[in-house]
């Protein structure tokens, strides 16, 4: 049953982010399907998130972890059927949870019927539905993303003896958006989810869907009309569904893609992740503060998306290069670590492991403007494996207990589609999800805390955003504000106890009440307002007027 | 710490704000707005161009200024810099100033500096002269970086200067230190200088800290504590070394913070230096620049001449307490000289230190009376410098480096006498 739309449920959503292979295997294959996950649903609702967003689970031939989709509208067998996929969907919507699904639009798999269609003949009604040339010479001025594996965006086909265009692997030929009939086709795709009743598209990909010449054919005006159509439709045959773009992006090229409040409902904001990690390090909050400042102003009923880790690479295409220098050197100095522009690792082994860092960054997550994303598996403080290839190192399986396979799976450890953690400090007999529900102190009872006070107020998620400027800069201070609501959330970034005085004059008169433990800090006056701060340490005020 | 009351509340205050930092460049200020803006920027741009990851600050302590210095520290702006050199800043850099005293006091500036860098832990403390506007942003890497990288513990500047610049370094304070403590440091109480969070530790927690010429002269018993220690000492080529005015009062003042402390070194140092035979060189860093020698000031020598004659012949009395009879009868000699015939011998000149030195020591009179009986003497020994350099130029520079070197030689030489002085005299 689906649940009621409220027109902006996304803003104040908290999304979990979960591969359906790698959560939870109900059948002892080896590989996680959706009835494992619909299993889990009660951990995902307990844990307090709102969405759950779940990478693609179409038929694929899973070069690209399913990014290479081969059947928009089916099921990966692997991970069962439609009617398990409709069930989850039922059980997710009786639980409060919405259910956010993934929609590769800029290619498919080379393996799909389309481009097996379109490459067959040049003279095939298909031929057109995929980007074609006789030469690998056109649109010289497109950057390559995966630049480890990629020496071009053009890739021969020796059936049909021409080049086609590919933005991501080569396998992944982009479909031709310029041809009305694959708009439509991808139209009726999205609405055969919607039908089923999902609540959001993750749009994957967006700013690459039209190529001209003389561009460097990325986030094109083309683009924008493609995508303020689908949201024309989607509004009108299914309001209060809620698309979120992938455009890893500047955020002056992010703002275009919500318009008018006419295109997406989110974005992701790719250049403030990193970041992030870097003011952590740094102790300075000036590369938070310089990106947030740069952040344009978007439509009141848009919202940012934040997340600090995901199923790919840390990004750092977003970052100046003494910036993705000083990144490299400080989160992977092991070349190992580092993918295309990116460090492909987790949270918490990005973080040492260190219990005060992962706080204070989730705790920023879940008090900046925007939606938060949190990934699978971090809220416990799960490792990664380097030694996989790509980005499998951060999509091993959910570790759920210190038994069996972690509690994934039945099969034999040989059979899983990728090996869990097994180190001592990462591994699942030390971190996993039943040993840390067992105590209030566990990363994971922690998270859930946090979680469930971000919720009790409307204001992170809708609220202004006010930066105090103290002159310790390894403070990073700001108002969120809300109607009457005034919510003070103060981050010491640094390893060290802090001092820090705020200019509060504004608020005179008002106490703060901690929101974690509910304490009363003494009443706002005329002088600034002294804070001593404990390592890594963040407090989330209320301001109160009594 | 070692002194609690050096540090206002507002200073204090400001430095909880900066933190632990990587390194720390102090400004000593005093009426600088003439100059402090050029100096100020190529130290944002040394920062940001030779140290982007670092945590760093530039603190000002200023001494009064009535020209609205301090505001033009805490004024400028980092971006100007960065828009010019195009270069992105990953961190806060902070200017901070603070009000050390109503009068200016170069030695209190630099305690304010060193307690700072003391209490943010600053890896590298650079100390930077507010009217070195020759400085360019790599000077602050050639300071630092020895002290940051190489874990040096002192860094002295090697300077390209005018001709006749620096005489009181090079005829008496760098020679005495060599003979004294046996190390070839060019400048070794300098306005420009790096020195390590490990040896500023050391010297703030050391035992001299409260003694009086420690106070007087910071930096110069800084030096001597980093050539007295197990501390790693270089050199550094900075570049061309901008000339100050400065008035004949500055000279006396000089003289108290420099040689006054120089000699008051000798007491508690005595063990360590009377060992002590020869000279050794220290580690040189960098290349010496290739930039062009300033024009020398034109120095009056005919009234040089006239005070070395007036203060030998009025000073008399003070000179027989101070002065072995040989070497007052010496500098009558020398005081009955044309100014074209003129020479103040190295042997002689170096005899007068060691004299005053240990009469310094024994404080026959007033200490301030000796240091100030000894300046119409520098500039008999200054005359002579002049005279014997007149024709050395840029590139005939190596004339003049002899004669320094020579005028070493000698107070090496002479060291036994020193020695012996200082052995009669206790």
């Amino acid at each position: 049953m689906p649940l009621k739309r409220e027109a902006s449920w996304y803003k104040d959503a908290i999304i979990y982010q979960a591969h359906v292979r790698a959560f939870n295997d109900s059948n002892g294959d080896g590989i996680g399907d959706f009835q494992g996950l619909a299993q889990r649903l009660d951990y995902v609702q307990d844990l307090g998130v709102s969405a759950i967003w779940l990478m693609p689970f179409f038929p694929s031939p899973l070069r690209d972890d399913g990014y290479d989709i081969s059947d928009y509208k089916s099921v990966n067998p692997t991970y069962g059927n439609l009617d398990d996929f409709k069930k989850f969907l039922a059980i997710a919507h009786d639980r409060g949870i919405r259910v956010i699904i993934e929609m590769v639009l800029n290619h498919t798999s080379d393996q799909h019927p389309w481009f097996q269609e379109s490459r067959s003949s040049r003279d095939n009604p298909k031929r057109d539905w995929y980007v074609w040339s006789d030469v690998d010479t056109k649109y010289r001025g497109t950057r390559i993303i995966f630049l480890d594996t990629e020496m071009s965006n053009w890739a021969w086909d020796p059936i049909s003896k021409s080049y086609y265009w590919h933005r991501f692997f080569s396998h992944q030929p982009d479909l031709n958006y310029d041809n009305p009939q694959v708009r439509e086709e991808m139209w009726n795709v999205m609405k055969f989810w919607l039908d089923l009743g999902i609540d959001g598209f993750r749009l994957d990909a967006v700013p690459y869907l039209i190529e001209r010449e003389g561009t460097n054919c990325e986030n094109l005006p083309e683009t924008h009309t493609i995508i303020r159509d689908l949201r024309k439709r989607i509004d009108e045959e299914f309001p209060g569904t809620m698309l979120l773009a992938e455009a890893n992006q500047w955020p002056a090229d992010l703002r275009q893609y919500f318009g008018n409040g006419d295109e997406f409902h989110m974005a992701f904001h790719f250049p403030l992740m990193p970041r992030m990690f870097m003011g952590l390090r740094l102790e300075d909050r000036k590369p938070i503060t310089e990106i947030l400042q740069q952040t344009p102003e978007i439509p009141p009923s848009c919202q940012w998306c934040l997340f600090l880790r995901n199923h790919d690479e840390l990004t750092l295409e977003m970052v100046t290069d003494i910036e993705r220098d000083y990144m490299y050197d400080i989160y992977a100095r092991d070349k190992s670590m580092r993918l295309n522009l990116g460090i492909r690792r987790r949270l918490a082994p990005l973080l040492d492991n260190d219990r005060r860092r992962i706080e204070v960054m989730n705790g920023m997550l879940m008090s900046l403007p925007g939606t938060p994303i949190i990934y699978y598996g971090d809220e416990i403080g799960m490792g990664d494996n380097i030694n996989l290839g790509d980005r499998n190192g951060v999509r091993t399986p959910m570790q759920w207990s210190g038994g069996w396979n972690g509690g994934f799976s039945a099969a034999d450890p040989e059979s899983l589609y990728s090996p869990p953690i097994l180190n001592p400090v990462y591994g699942y007999p030390a971190v996993n999800v039943l040993s840390q529900k067992r105590t209030e102190h566990s990363l994971l009872s922690w998270m859930k805390h946090l979680i469930q006070t971000r919720r009790s107020t409307h204001v992170f998620g809708s609220g202004s955003i006010e930066f105090l400027h103290p002159a310790n800069h390894r403070v990073l201070a700001y108002v969120r504000q809300l109607e009457k609501e005034t919510v003070l959330v103060v981050n010491n970034l640094s390893s060290a106890a802090q001092a820090v005085e705020l200019d509060l004059r504004r608020y005179k008169g008002n106490i703060l009440i901690e929101m974690f433990g509910r304490n009363i800090f003494p009443r706002i006056g005329d002088l600034p307002y002294l804070l001593t701060m404990g390592p890594y340490q963040f407090y989330w005020f209320r301001l109160r007027r009594i | 710490m070692a002194e609690e009351t050096l540090l206002s509340d507002d200073f204090l205050r400001q430095l909880i704000n900066v933190g632990e930092v990587d390194i720390l460049v102090g400004l000593p200020t005093h009426n600088n707005a003439q100059t402090i803006e050029p100096v100020l920027r190529a130290i944002q741009a040394g920062i940001l161009k030779c140290f982007p990851r670092e945590r760093a600050v530039i603190i000002n302590a200023d001494g009064g200024s009535h020209d609205g210095t301090p505001d033009l520290v805490t004024g400028a702006s980092i971006d100007d810099v960065r828009n010019v050199l195009k270069i992105h800043t990953l961190r806060t850099l902070h200017a901070i100033t603070t009000q050390y005293a109503h009068t200016p006091d170069p030695a209190l500036a630099l305690r304010t500096i060193l307690a700072a860098a003391d209490l943010l832990r600053a890896r590298a403390c650079v100390v930077i002269s507010p009217t070195s506007t020759t400085i360019d942003p790599d000077w602050l890497q050639r300071l630092a970086r020895p002290v940051y990288n190489d874990g040096f513990d002192l860094v002295s500047p090697l300077y390209r200067r005018q001709k006749f610049e620096g005489i009181l370094m090079s005829n008496l304070l760098y020679p005495m230190t060599r003979a004294v403590y046996g190390y070839r440091i060019h400048e070794p109480f300098a306005s420009e200088f790096a020195v390590s969070g490990h040896l500023v530790s050391d010297f703030l927690n050391s035992e001299i800290w409260n003694e009086e010429w420690v106070r007087v002269g910071t930096e110069v018993s800084l030096t001597v504590m980093a050539l007295t220690g197990k501390y790693r000492t270089c050199q550094s080529f900075l570049g061309t070394k901008a000339h100050v005015d400065r008035s004949s009062s500055d000279l006396v003042v000089a003289m108290r913070r420099t040689v006054g402390t120089l000699f008051a070194s000798l007491d508690r140092n005595r063990p360590l230096w009377s060992t002590i035979n020869d000279s050794k060189s220290v580690p040189l860093v960098g290349t010496p620049s290739e930039t062009e020698e300033p024009e020398p000031e034109r120095i009056d020598r005919k009234r040089l001449w006239e005070m070395f004659a007036t203060g030998v012949r009025e000073l008399e009395p003070v000179f027989r307490t101070i002065l072995s009879s040989t070497t007052l009868a010496e500098l009558q000699r020398i005081a009955a000289l044309e100014l074209t015939e003129f020479q103040y011998p190295a042997g002689s000149w170096a005899t007068t230190v060691y004299e005053f030195a240990a009469s310094y020591h024994n404080a026959v009179i007033s200490r301030d009376h000796i240091l100030q009986a000894l300046v119409p003497l520098y500039r008999g020994r200054m005359l002579t410098f002049l005279l014997e350099n007149r024709s050395s130029s840029g590139k005939d520079g190596d004339k003049m480096e002899e004669n320094v070197e020579a005028l070493c030689g000698e107070f090496e030489r002479l060291k036994p006498h020193l020695l012996k002085l200082w052995a009669d005299r206790r």
